[in-house]
This record gives structure tokens, sequence and C-alpha cells, in this order.
């Protein structure tokens, strides 16, 4: 049995062929050679130990999303990964990667304390626009485009939560 | 271990608080009371050490915890745990009356009360002693000379402590501060009196924005500390932070256990401290040292306490204040010399005295001390929250951690972020980073974004290798945007390759058991299938 994977690592995209017969496996990364491969988790699932051609290293790797997202640790360094098989990846490239949103959503749970723009107003990208206090800290929430406030979600003393929209941005008319 | 009910009858080895020797407590000068029972006015990691400090002495802990902390690691391990209150800390840690009436229900005979909080609390030192209770810590005397930097700045210049070039009295009138400014040369720092962690400060390089720096400190100071009293002091650029830890006995006695330096900053909170300083010579160490042991007496001071200065490139050290509690970086000092801190502050409070002499206490190897963060270096330190997903611990020779966290506990939004101090010791200083390297490596957590990266990229800045960085070195080596190392070929195919595989064998998994969150169990199949077959 064989099957082609698209990984993500920081920016940069891999492919991997997994080739299965019985317990046996071969790896083949970026069109490189074939090698045996071997994956055993241990830490009581918190980790696996791979092998790849001959030497092994202990990953730390937990689901992050139900879409692939991983959480993986190698030597103390945290690297956020993405895996899934190449015609769910050639789907998604199909589906284009969007404009990039205007909604400027909650990355921490907090409390608002202070919202800094109205509906109407011209904002720039990198300008903030709502401040959420966490943890003693106050973070102020910079706008991701540049465009006009279209909606405001949250009022001032409202908790929130981790992907709830805060701020509507619509982006400038298209030229 | 089980978790045991608040009692209602007091703890038997309590004393009798009618006996408790009341005219010495409200002196202030001794905690001679002898308890067996200890309420811990804390919580997170610091809550943790202490219990662990008091079971090793064979007396017993009562912790407090808010709603959300119900499950907290303190809360699970004291022998006893009483709910004070919701999650904010103004309606449960900082209730001096919840704290109070908690330790009499349990029967205890002492409060430590950590750091932060109501640590450095006066009014709520005086209500513990009245309430019959010991405090483990300095009186509400020192403390109140210790909080109003004015007031210890006095104290200091008369006892002959050497402090910062600057006034001794409040200053109003701009032209007495240009004046003053003139005098001690530009630039200067504006300080309010009250002020602390970095606030109500402000840099003047000019005599022409005297009038309105010191028009809007005032402001700030009034509004923040709810005193407007400031005072001018020399300014002293690109600055190291010396800290000396003492213990005093309450009656004049005191001694030292040397140096940390804390310049590793960010915001004015520390993010990694070490012991011994790098940057003292003997001849400067034993200055520093005795000007801190000057402080303590000065004050007369019981308990453990650390006297903080800043040391001005040219070596010139000046008194910048004491913090009269437990500091959150004191095992480094238990590891070079030896003294357990927390104990050696229940046995001053129970009247036992010091128990050590200076002459028998030397600095013996290296160590460094980080602070474990929930939260992102790459998005300005902003705090992050979430569950501790997966929590692997580094341990082996000379390799420390204070913890307040475990395994699917829920990091709570209300208190600050620090989850965890690594510290780390060897025979020198070198030694302690490649030691600290390898355990930072060994250390992975999984859940809220953290800054145990950030410890990997300081260990390698030349100005932290060589010792010379100052508290100007996170602003001036860290850029948030280019501070990832690029990841090496072979790290890289060993996480195409975990990722492959998890995805791979995932696919292998019989139908219906394949649902969303089942990674562990995934996982484990996998294990069994590799543990019955062969590589």
């Amino acid at each position: 049995m064989r099957k082609n994977y698209v990984v993500d690592v920081g920016n940069r995209r891999h492919t991997a062929e997994v080739a299965r017969d019985g317990e046996r496996v071969e790896l083949r990364i970026d069109g490189g050679e074939s090698a045996p491969a071997a994956s055993v988790p241990v830490l009581g699932g918190r980790a696996v130990s791979v092998t790849v051609g001959g030497r092994s290293r202990l990953v730390h790797l937990s689901p992050a999303d139900a879409k692939g997202g991983l959480r993986a640790t190698l030597d103390g360094w945290p690297i956020t990964l993405s895996v899934m098989d190449e015609l769910r990846a050639e789907a998604m490239q199909g589906l284009g990667a969007g404009a990039g949103s205007g909604s400027l959503t909650a990355d921490i749970p907090g409390l608002v304390v202070d919202i800094r723009v109205a509906p109407g107003q011209a904002v720039q990208k990198g300008e903030a626009l709502i401040v959420v206090e966490a943890m003693k800290m106050q973070n102020e929430l910079t706008a991701g485009v540049t465009g006009t406030v279209e909606r405001i979600a949250v009022a001032v003393g409202q908790s929130v939560n981790p992907g709830d929209i805060l701020v509507v941005i619509a982006p400038p008319a298209a030229e | 271990m089980t978790r045991k009910p608040a009692k209602e009858s007091p703890d038997k080895g309590t004393l009798d608080k009618g006996t408790l020797d009341k005219g010495t407590l409200d002196k202030g000068t001794l905690g001679n009371g002898t308890f067996t029972k200890v309420l811990v006015a804390n919580r997170g990691e610091i809550a943790v050490r202490i219990i662990q400090g008091l079971r090793e002495m064979g007396l017993r802990s009562v912790a407090v915890y808010s709603e959300p902390d119900r499950t907290a690691l303190h809360a699970l391990m004291a022998d006893e745990a009483v709910l004070i209150g919701p999650a904010p800390a103004s309606e449960s840690y900082l209730v001096a009356e919840r704290l109070i009436e908690a330790a009499h229900r349990t029967g205890c005979g002492a409060i430590h009360p950590g750091y932060g909080f109501l640590s450095e609390n006066a009014a709520f030192c005086r209500a513990v002693e009245a309430a019959g209770l010991v405090f483990i810590g300095p009186t509400a005397a020192s403390m109140e000379v210790m909080g109003d930097k004015l007031a210890s700045r006095r104290k200091m210049m008369a006892s002959g402590v050497p402090v910062v070039p600057g006034t001794d009295q409040a200053v109003r009138d701009p032209a007495v501060a240009i004046r003053i400014a003139d005098g001690i040369g530009y630039p200067v720092l504006l300080k309010a009196s009250a002020g602390g962690g970095g606030k109500g400060m402000r840099i003047v390089r000019s005599a022409d924005d005297m009038a309105s720096a010191l028009r809007q400190t005032m402001g700030e100071a009034g509004v923040s500390f709810g005193n407007d009293a400031i005072f001018v002091e020399k300014y002293v650029e690109d600055p190291k932070h010396i800290e000396v830890q003492v213990l005093g006995d309450g009656r004049g006695g005191a001694i030292h256990l040397f140096e940390r330096e804390c310049s590793v900053q960010r915001r004015h909170q520390k993010l990694i401290e070490e012991s011994p300083s790098p940057s003292l010579s003997p001849e400067l160490r034993a200055r520093i040292c005795e000007a801190a042991v000057q402080t303590a007496r000065a004050v007369d001071y019981r308990g453990a306490g650390t006297v903080e200065f800043i040391l001005a490139p040219g070596g010139e050290f000046y008194f910048l204040e004491m913090n009269t509690r437990l500091q959150v970086e004191h095992p480094i000092t238990e590891a070079v010399t030896g003294v357990d801190l927390v104990q050696a502050q229940v046995r001053i409070a129970r009247g036992e005295g010091i128990g050590l002499r200076q002459e028998d206490l030397h600095q013996r190897g290296w160590a460094i001390e980080f602070r474990v963060c929930a939260e992102d270096p790459s998005r300005n330190f902003a705090p992050s929250i979430g569950r501790i997903d997966a929590m692997t611990v580094p341990l082996g020779p000379g390799v420390r951690l204070d913890a307040g966290i475990y395994e699917g506990f829920e990091v709570p939004i209300h208190y600050d972020p620090l989850l965890a101090k690594l510290i780390v010791w060897a025979e020198d200083r070198p030694r302690a980073i490649e030691r600290a390297r390898r355990a930072l490596r060994e250390f992975t957590l999984h859940g809220p974004t953290h800054n145990l990266p950030f410890h990997l990229w300081a260990l390698d800045q030349p100005a932290f290798r060589d010792g010379s960085y100052t508290t100007h070195f996170v602003e001036t080596s860290f850029d948030a945007s280019d501070w990832l190392p690029d990841l090496a070929e072979a790290d890289r195919e060993a996480l195409v390759a975990a990722a492959a595989l998890f995805e791979s064998g995932r696919r292998l998994a019989p139908p219906g058991e394949s649902s969303a969150g089942g990674g562990d169990n995934n996982w484990r199949r996998a294990a069994r299938r590799a543990m019955t077959g062969h590589r």
C-alpha cells in the first residue's frame, strides 16, 4: 500500500510517500531515496520515536486541530506542522487561499477593556483596534488589513475566547 | 495522596492563641510562636515550593484556593485546602480576612505569604499578628520603610549605604528639580516614591523637558498610587541588576547569602537569573554584600529579604530597594549556598534565630534560573493560556524544577503567567550553561505558548555567554520577527517523517475508532503493533 502526504513545516511544503507492506514501512521524502522507517509511540502517547535512515529521534506530537494541524517539539523547539494526504491538499489548493480575512479575532481569552475604533472608521494594517486584558496584562490587538470598520462585535467589559470575532473590517474596494 | 477536608477543630500541636506573647509580637521584634501547621497564602509554583519545605520539616500545610484553582497543584498537594473565593485575586488571594479566617478554622499557627499578593502588605502583616498568628516574614514596620522609596532612601543614606545620587525629599517645583539635575548631571530619573514594577518613572535628558516630565510623572503617580511624591535621582545608563539575599533575626543580627544577577528582563520583569553574578570581582562582591547586611541591620530585619542594587558600568553600585519577602529566584541562592530559604524563614519565625554563621557560607558552583511563562516571545511576550496537553520535564544531575502545573491542568487567565522555574546547577558558569541547554532541550510543554525557546535563544547570545548583558539585553538583542533558528535538514526530515507516519497510522485504524481526538488511541494501537512485531 502506497500513499502520498503533504507536510507543511513552517513555511516550507514537503511531500512524503509512505509505502507499507505488512509491518515494513518505507518512506520517501521530497522525492529522494526511499528508506526504511518506523514510528513508535512513547511517553504515554505524547511522543513518537521516529526512525528514518537508521537514526532515531524523539518527537513530541499532539493534534492541534481537526484539520491536520499538529504541534511538535523537537529538542526543546516547538514547531507547528500540518499534514494531509495529497488528494485533500490538492482539493484545498483548488479552493484558493482567499484574499485574507478582514475580521479581527481574539487569539487569547480575556476581557475587552478598550475599543479604540468606531464603525465606519478607516484603519491601517497594524493599527491597534481593541485592548484585551489577560493575566494582568493589557494586549493590544491590531488590524490585519487596511480597510474600513464595518462592525464591532463586542463591548467593553465583555469576556472573549480565542476565535471570537471582535471587529469586522471591510477591505477597500478593488480597483 | 489523599485530600482531607478542612477540619473544624484546631490542630493539637498549635500553640494556644491565649498564650502567645502578644507584647513581643506587637513590638514586631521577633515572632517567637511555635506552630505545627501553616496556612500558605499563595498559589502556583511558590505555594507548592512552600508546602514542600514545610512537609520536610514535619509541619502540616493548609492551601487556599480560588474557584478556578480548585484543581491547581498547590491545592491538591497540601494537607488541607480551603476555598477562599471567586477567581479575581481581589476577591480571593488578596482578601486578608478570608485568609486569616481560613487559618483559624483549620487550626493553623502561622501564615506564609509567599511572594506577590499580600506578602509585602504591612496591614496584612499587622492583621495576622493581631489575630494571634505568626507571620512568616518581616515586621510591618520594616515593610513600611522599604515600601516607600523616599523613606527607604533616607534610611539608607543615614546608615551609610550608597544610594543613587539625588534628592531625599519630594520635589514639586520644576526649578528645584532643574537645580538638582544640574548638580548631579543629566540624564536624571523622576521616580514616584510609591511606585514600583517599572511604573511611575520618567527619564529626563535636558532642563527643557523637566517641567512637563515632572507634571506628567506627578499626575500618573497620583492616579496610580494615590501619592504624587516624586524624587529626582541620577539615571544610570546600561545598568546591571544585582541583588543580595539576606537573613535577619529581627534583633539587628543579619547575614547575607551572596548575590544574584537578574539583568535579563522584559518590561522590568526578570526572565533569567544567575548566581554568582558574572560581573563582580571578589572585592566588589564583598562590598555589595556588606552593604546589603548593613541595610538589613538598619531596619532590624527579620526573616528572608533581598536588597536590590544597580551596578553602573564603572563598578559603582547603588541601593535600589529592599524586597521584604522570599523572591521568585530564591532557588539559585539555595543551589549555590546549600541553604533552604523557606525552612530558614520558618526557623526564624519560630524564634530559633538564623541558625547559620556568615563564615560558614560559601558560593559553590554556578546556578541559573529560567522562568517558564505562558507567553509568546514572538508577540511581544503577550500572555497565552490553555490546557497543558503534554509535559515532559527535564531531570538528571543538577536540574531542579519548581512547577505549579501538571499535564491536564488548565492555566487560568486570572493570575500571572509564571508556570514553572527551571533551575540548573553545575561546577562553573560554562558548564551551567551547557547543562541548561541540555535540560531545556529535554523540556517539552504543549498547550499554552511559552517562552522555553526564548531561553534556548538567550543561551546562544554573545552578551549572555560572556556575561556582559545589562538590563537592556532583551530590547537591544531580541528581534521578535527574527529569532527562531532555521531548522537543520535532519530535524526537518524527522518532523516530516513523524507527521506522515502519524497521519498514515491514523488511516490504518479500524473504522469508527479513528474519530477526532482519538490520536492517543491510534498511537497506543500502533504501539501494540510495533511491540508485537519487530524492527
